[in-house]
């Protein structure tokens, strides 16, 4: 949205619709363009390795954005986000393998079965605040990892489900390039939705129930139908996110949806910055690339070579909880926070305000 | 019914419900003081069992004496990671020191692997040592006395908030910051001895699984089995922390019984805490004990 | 902005550094888990490995070439498994052999190395990995670069029940014996449990139904009353060795009299250690001899390994590396080492033992049509006596290439 950006002297706004623009100057959407082109020509510098980096940013980025719509904007902390993420990776892989849905329609389809199971668990929600949502949707991470180890018609069992490439009326998006096409239509759709989504009548509303839920109920907005619907926004993101990862990776299993990528997706929303969209992607961003960025430093120190060596494998390990600890001591409100801290700072140069 | 049975698993679920009350206090203790949700738990125990082990091989002590040792480094651990980790975070919302602790609880266990490798190792001296048969049930004479210091624990805590100054200052505190510093309450002060207080309780009870069950890195996912507990007490009642333990602790092994004996689902064990929580919550959002957020307008 | 840059940095960074190879050498990856939750394993397995390598360049090499192993741990992570296989996709030269680990990097990647042409060895001995052709129709898709040296979790779990039921005869019970399959609800346990329930049913036990302990340590006593009441006979236990030493140790202080059944990856020298008493007696089906067995191959080992004892999960992975280097070396000779290369070289020989370790792993054999390689299968039993663990050779079970058991 356009507010929360310092903008240059002189700049009014006459109408609503130019307080409304998605972004704050035409100087600004420019900029949105240029990087989406660069972007776009990114694999003809990139190799598989770059690619797979931004294509795992990319879906791990929707669903941290549809976390962020659940916990950011309206105020619930949902440590259950994981298991929603892995519903979808399972749906969609179900929905192509049994019922030959083509892969591009079963991924939102996906989206939407896991928005109903999202409602279910949001129900709660309306009753319960803060930290006791907290563990009520802990519980619910555990009950559906339960559920996908027992429902082996669905998820496969021990075995995992296999999922195939998605195919567009014969253009098979196999292989890195492609995949991460599709990748950035996904990112720029939803995220474009969730931007919008934050300047309509309901994004405004759902802010309202995180700032004063006492007053926007006075106010008349209410509050049990938009609890349930941020959780069934959030749920539909993470869905989708899922069905991206599991048709790039081409096999979904419970090994990796548990209580730890739950708290590594809450991670990427708190450092990139609660209640940002854009926050939601340098989250993700730094969640992924970081441990890369530490290894990569380790490397080229020569610390790390060919064997094990341990005592500084253990080192990696502590430094990436201490790079952790010390973004939030120096910058509790995320990156989101800094660059419009730095973006103003660099505006204002030299004045401070 | 096998009512001989029945009883064992009572028996061992309180044993072990003290046990997760013990833990669920020692989270409660964090959370009352200082607000922040202290979801590095599970490595306090894992540190204290280590720091026990680590004490009784290479400095050849008895048990008694390594675990004496054991209550003062955790002491000091508490008190040095409030002063570094969780000071500066003292007013931000509470979901970046939530992420905080994530993160500390990163660094403890990437420290535990480095310094006592990962392999799963077990106390000299054998484990526990005696059983005591309680009913027909053979039950570690160590858990008999992590289960007495529980509830000794819980009756010294009860009277420290309730008669001394320094519990009292740390309800104020609690209750509300700025109005007990404004009445000369050290926040400072409070903070550090509350974290102190809960790595001390942590590292006590992480001697204890340890000493019964080998010390690994896993034993630190013993500290999500205590959520269930503390919010079915509610997060701000000691009290509620032990019944929430208790609770837990016989919930988990009268499903079990029920599961090995009549429905042979096999899940009932990991989920019914589970199940119970939420519809506790659906019933009492606040816990069976938590104070009732009253909403002023 | 920056995170493009940032990632283009990370990744020029990583490929300068990773791909120093030259060109008379031969790149092989490593995934190892160090930090993770099987780190116990993981640690074993990386000290084999890289033994292995060093005394495979001092010997000659691959051909007179050097080999280069790049490790890297991935602390069971799948999403890490992944971008680190991109990784050194994009690397000059790309490995063409990988020495990954368990489950979640096996299956992650699975779908990846077999449309690459990538020879993937793994410690993970599932069972849907042994269908190279597809012809078992049990198993979504065929894996033809998948490779491990061992029985299959479900193999190993049957030859423990076929040896169970001849015990149990031997021992002179009376009616069908009482078995229990005990396990997590996860991947890794679940891999071996239909099918080993099944046959025990087959072999005429009573199968009792699934009693459920987590893959994280706690206290099990609630568990082991159950097994207690259940009476059971046999008790399977497929969880890893994290949890399977708190089960024992619980269940010694239960009281519970059963015979234990326990999977390769949860039992060794260390773990036994840990144990103590109560990993007195437990079966498991261990498919190299452990350390200071007397075979000549154990010389080869002490050369490689050096003076000190190492346990089971070492020789397992110094097993499958001595393998790798047969196969390497075989590779070379035919055309250089390429995926497919490697590949036919694991075809070349039947009942194959590496070289100099004759006794040390079981014969192994694999197929272009089936890659169970180890169908004999070795029953050992653990004692522990004045707290030093040993072992008693029981029995080598014989299990036949059912089409039955195929990819199950």
């Amino acid at each position: 949205m356009s507010t929360g950006t310092s903008r240059r002297c002189g700049d009014f706004r006459t109408r609503y619709a130019q307080e409304m623009t998605w972004f704050p100057s035409p100087r600004s959407a420019a900029a949105c363009a240029i990087g989406l082109g660069l972007l776009l020509l990114a694999p003809l510098v990139l190799k598989n390795y770059g690619l797979a980096l931004l294509i795992q940013i990319g879906y791990l980025g929707i669903a941290a954005l549809g976390l962020n719509l659940v916990t950011g904007f309206t105020g619930q902390i949902s440590l259950g986000h994981a298991a929603f993420f892995g519903f979808g990776a399972f749906a969609s892989a179900w929905l192509s393998n049994r019922h030959g849905v083509p892969v591009l329609l079963a991924m939102p389809a996906a989206g939407v079965l896991t928005a109903l199971v999202g409602l279910v668990f949001g129900a709660p929600a309306a009753r319960i605040k803060g930290l006791y949502l907290a563990i009520a949707t802990l519980a619910a991470q555990y009950i559906l990892e339960d559920f996908f180890n027992r429902a082996t018609w669905f998820t496969g069992g021990a075995a995992g489900a296999n999922a195939q490439p998605a195919n567009l009326f014969g253009f098979v998006f196999s292989g890195d390039v492609r995949y991460f096409y599709l990748v950035v239509v996904a990112v720029v759709a939803m995220f474009g939705f969730a931007a919008n989504l934050m300047r309509t009548r309901d994004g405004r509303a759902m802010v309202a129930v995180r700032d004063h839920y006492l007053a926007a109920e006075i106010m008349g907005i209410p509050l049990a139908r938009y609890r349930i619907l941020a959780f069934g926004l959030a749920s539909f993101y993470a869905g989708v996110a899922g069905a991206l990862m599991g048709h790039y990776v081409g096999f979904v299993s419970t090994e990796s949806i548990n209580i730890l990528l739950s708290v590594q997706m809450l991670g990427m929303i708190i450092i990139g910055g609660m209640g940002s969209i854009m926050g939601s992607l340098l989250g993700a961003a730094f969640m992924v690339l970081m441990p890369e960025a530490v290894e990569g430093l380790f490397h080229a120190l020569g610390l790390i070579g060919g064997g094990a060596d341990k005592g500084l494998v253990y080192l990696k390990e502590i430094s990436i909880g201490l790079v952790i600890i010390l973004f939030l001591v120096f910058e509790p409100e995320g990156l989101a926070h800094r660059w419009r801290q730095t973006k103003a700072w660099w505006k204002l140069y030299p004045f401070t305000h | 019914m096998k009512s001989g049975l029945l009883l064992q698993f009572a028996l061992n679920g309180l044993i072990i419900g003290t046990l997760y009350g013990m833990v669920a206090m020692c989270f409660v203790l964090v959370f009352k003081a200082s607000r922040a949700v202290n979801f590095a738990q599970g490595e306090f125990l894992l540190v204290g069992a280590w720091l026990c082990w680590g004490f009784m091989s290479q400095l050849g002590v008895p048990l008694w004496a390594g675990f004496l040792l054991t209550t003062v480094a955790m002491a000091l651990l508490g008190a040095l990671i409030q002063a570094v980790v969780i000071r500066p975070l003292i007013g931000e919302p509470v979901i970046s020191v939530i992420m905080v602790t994530i993160g500390l609880s990163v660094v403890l266990r990437g420290i535990t692997l480095w310094i006592f490798g990962p392999e799963p190792k077990s106390f000299p001296g054998g484990s526990g040592g005696a059983t005591v048969n309680l009913a027909g049930l053979n039950i570690e004479a160590v858990y008999l006395w992590g289960a007495g210091a529980a509830v000794i624990g819980m009756a010294a805590f009860a009277w420290f908030f309730k008669y001394s100054r320094l519990g009292l200052a740390m309800r104020a505190t609690a209750f509300n910051q700025q109005v007990a510093q404004s009445l000369g309450v050290s926040i400072q002060r409070i903070f550090i001895v509350s974290w102190a207080i809960s790595a001390l309780v942590s590292g006590v009870a992480g001697v204890v699984v340890g000493v019964v069950n080998g010390i690994s890195p896993g034993l630190s996912l013993f500290g999500i089995k205590v959520f269930p507990a503390v919010i079915l007490g509610g997060l701000d009642s000691i009290v509620g922390a032990i019944v929430g333990g208790i609770v837990i602790g016989l919930l988990e092994n009268l499903a079990q019984f029920v599961d090995g004996e009549y429905l042979h689902w096999g899940n009932l064990y990991v989920v019914a805490p589970f199940y119970a929580l939420v519809l506790v919550l659906m019933l009492k959002p606040y816990g069976l004990f938590g104070t009732r957020d009253i909403e002023r307008i | 902005m920056n995170r493009y840059a940032l990632s283009t940095l990370v990744a020029a960074a990583a490929l300068a550094a990773a791909g120093g190879a030259s060109a008379q050498s031969i790149v092989i990856g490593s995934l190892d888990d160090l930090t993770g939750p099987t780190s116990a394993n993981g640690k074993e397995f990386a000290a084999a490995k890289s033994d292995a390598v060093k005394w495979i360049n001092a010997n000659g090499g691959i051909n007179g070439k050097k080999l280069e192993m790049l490790s890297f741990d991935y602390s069971y992570k799948a999403p890490v498994a992944i971008t680190t296989y991109k990784k050194w996709a994009g690397d000059n030269p790309r490995p063409q052999v990988i020495y990954g680990y368990g489950t979640a990097d096996t299956e992650a990647l699975s779908a990846m190395v077999n449309t690459d042409k990538v020879v993937y060895l793994s410690h993970s001995f599932s069972a849907n990995l042994t269908d190279p052709a597809g012809t078992s129709k049990k198993v979504e898709k065929p894996t033809p670069y998948n490779f491990f040296h061992g029985p299959s979790y479900s193999d190993g779990c049957r030859a423990l029940v076929q040896w169970a039921a001849a015990d149990f005869k031997k021992k002179g019970g009376k009616g069908k014996a009482k078995f229990v399959y005990m396990g997590d609800n996860h991947p890794y346990p679940n891999s071996a449990k239909e099918a080993c329930m099944a046959y025990a049913g087959k072999q005429g036990m009573e199968v009792l139904p699934v009693i459920q302990y987590s893959m994280a340590p706690a206290d099990f006593k609630a568990q082991c009353l159950s097994l207690k009441e259940t009476g059971a006979n046999y008790t399977y236990l497929a969880n890893a060795a994290n949890a399977t030493i708190a089960l024992l140790k619980s269940c010694a202080t239960v009281g519970v009299k059963t015979q234990y059944l326990t999977n390769i990856y949860a039992y060794s020298e260390p773990v036994m250690t840990a144990i103590g008493d109560a990993a007195d007696g437990v079966v498991a089906p261990i498919h190299v001899a452990p350390w200071g067995t007397d075979v000549s191959g154990m010389r080869r080992v002490r050369e490689i390994g050096g003076a000190e004892p190492k346990s089971t999960f070492y020789m397992a992975a110094l097993c499958t590396m001595m393998y790798l280097r047969e196969a390497l070396i075989t590779a070379d000779k035919s055309g250089g080492v390429t995926g497919e290369n490697v590949r036919k070289a694991m075809y070349a020989k039947a009942n194959w033992e590496p070289e100099g370790l004759a006794g040390v792993c079981a014969p192994a054999t694999w197929t272009d049509k089936d890659h169970r390689s180890v169908i004999d299968v070795p029953i050992v039993q653990g004692t522990m006596s004045g707290g030093k663990p040993g072992w008693k050779k029981l029995d080598v079970v014989h299990l036949g290439r059912e089409a039955e058991w195929f990819g199950r």
